[in-house]
């Protein structure tokens, strides 16, 4: 078991420092109002700000959510906090993207925006769709703002797995549940392999951000510290970004996010035969749920992936519940 | 006690003379203000469609290559969006209007044309935003060729109008 990063009162500090500069700024007056007057307590491990036009406005700390009332307190029974209005998620949408819509309407499309510091903005609305693709939003309803938080160290342990003394990094699979810290951790692994390690030199190493969630790329630059030797291909198809990468950008390791699709099984397989780990993550609780999805029995039966490391939040975000050598289990 | 009466029929004949030949620049102006506001508007678009600047930025850049009093409006504009007040485009866009009332020579119906825009301003995609300023220009023009043939039959209208007011003031006094 390999323990969580812990945080203390300088953890709180930090986290109040990080929501008051990068996502107060963003919100509307009103909504503002009510999070500078928060207790600096309950910054601690909040995850996310939740505005439903009509509804009350929610925070999530760990698992639960919880309703703020205009005085900033923060109430278990939702109904009794401060109710989100139509002009709350129009302010906040002009002011994220800063009253310029149409650019970005890329992500729109993709259904977040990122604004700086990495943080996303999730959006719901009314879809606009054209012949089979997803155009844009438009009327927008509610608004998530995500907050991405940089745990530095947080991989230290799992490291000496991925990147064995004096030798390539090898290539592994993140197997957790949503929510469970795998993006953290895997921002953390682009990072030490990018900068070095006691153990070995720093690699050239590839992040493959489909979801612009690991870098958290604000107009081209990426808000996250992925070390030295980390090149970002943003908002990159999976697979392409993955053949892209070996031909043009020489790593040593790539990193991506959430496969799934057969296209992403066949380009990892490309990347194992190239010699070019990859480290990446999937949705499942545990090893046999990860086996139950055909197209990752198929690649996990390959031995493409040397470790496999289980994740769950049963001690907090980031728990390891297991690493496993796959190579010698699946391949003799 | 003469020179004191033809002094004064003087000061009132140029002093009226002078309002007459102000309100007839100020026609002229209308027409000059109108068409530049139009083409820092096509300056806009081009900004919006073409190169996706954000509006607080794009609308800086309008006003770089404006004259005043035009330029004011996009000048204040951009810069109130970019203090991050958290102020909205059309609030935004509203005071700018007012700012521009006060330097520039143009009607309520033009100032209102120009209020029309902020609602959608910077607020749709691409696609939207170049059939709104396209729309507005559309309606600039026009505004402008209505100020031009203003011009046509108020200009000489206002210019001699202030004088032959003056004349008739000091006629009727003596």
């Amino acid at each position: 078991m390999i323990p969580n990063c812990k945080g203390g009162v300088n953890m709180e500090l930090k986290d109040e420092d990080i929501i008051k500069n990068n996502i107060v700024p963003y919100l509307s007056l009103s909504i503002k109002e009510i999070i500078l007057k928060m207790k600096t307590q309950y910054f601690k491990g909040l995850e996310e700000i939740r505005l439903r036009s009509g509804q009350p406005l929610l925070i999530k700390v760990g698992d639960k959510d919880y309703a703020l009332d205009e005085q900033g307190n923060i109430e278990e029974k939702l109904k009794r906090g401060y109710v989100v209005s139509a002009e709350d998620i129009y302010r906040s949408v002009a002011s994220i993207s800063d009253n310029s819509l149409y650019a970005f309407e890329e992500e729109i499309s993709r259904g977040f925006i990122t604004i700086p510091g990495g943080h996303r903005v999730g959006l719901a609305g009314q879809v606009v769709m054209k012949g089979h693709e997803l155009k844009t939003i438009k009327d927008f309803s509610g608004l998530a703002f995500r907050i991405a938080r940089e745990v530095q160290g947080c991989s230290s342990e799992i490291l000496s797995h991925i990147y064995p003394r004096d030798l390539e990094p090898v290539s592994t699979l993140f197997i957790s549940a949503p929510r469970c810290g795998k993006t953290t951790i895997l921002r953390d692994v682009a990072r030490n392999l990018s900068m070095g390690t006691a153990r070995g030199r720093g690699c050239n190493m590839v992040v493959i951000d489909e979801r612009s969630e690991l870098a958290g790329v604000y107009r081209g630059r990426a808000q996250m510290n992925l070390g030295p030797r980390t090149d970002v291909l943003d908002a990159c198809p999976k697979a392409q970004g993955m053949i892209m990468a070996i031909r043009s950008l020489s790593p040593h390791a790539l990193i991506t996010d959430e496969i799934g699709r057969r296209e992403d099984i066949e380009a990892i397989q490309e990347c194992t035969n190239a010699g070019v780990a990859v480290i990446t993550s999937i949705h499942a609780r545990n090893i046999e749920e990860a086996e139950k999805r055909p197209l990752l029995r198929e690649l996990l039966a390959t031995g493409a992936f040397e470790i496999l490391v289980v994740l769950s939040r049963r001690r907090g975000p980031g728990t390891v519940e297991e690493i496993v050598r796959w190579d010698s289990l699946c391949c003799g | 006690m003469l020179w004191l009466k033809t002094l004064g029929a003087a000061f009132i004949v140029s002093g009226f003379g002078a309002y007459g030949l102000m309100g007839a620049r100020s026609i002229s102006n209308r027409v000059e203000q109108i068409r530049d506001i139009r083409l820092a508007m096509g300056f806009l678009e081009k900004e919006i469609s073409y190169l996706h600047t954000p509006l607080p930025l794009a609308l800086e850049r309008a006003a770089q290559c404006t004259p005043e009093p035009a330029r004011t409006l996009f000048f204040e504009c951009g810069r109130t969006l970019q203090d991050r007040q958290g102020l909205t485009t059309p609030e935004a866009w509203a005071q700018s209007l007012e700012k521009l009332r006060t330097v520039a020579d143009l009607k309520d119906e033009d100032l209102e044309l120009l209020r029309t825009l902020s609602s959608q301003m910077g607020m749709s995609g691409v696609d939207e935003q170049k059939k709104l300023f396209g729309l507005v220009q559309e309606q600039l023009k026009i505004q402008e060729e209505k100020a031009r043939r203003e011009v046509e039959s108020g200009r000489k209208i206002r210019a001699y109008g202030g004088f032959i007011f003056g004349a008739t003031v000091v006629l009727l006094l003596l």
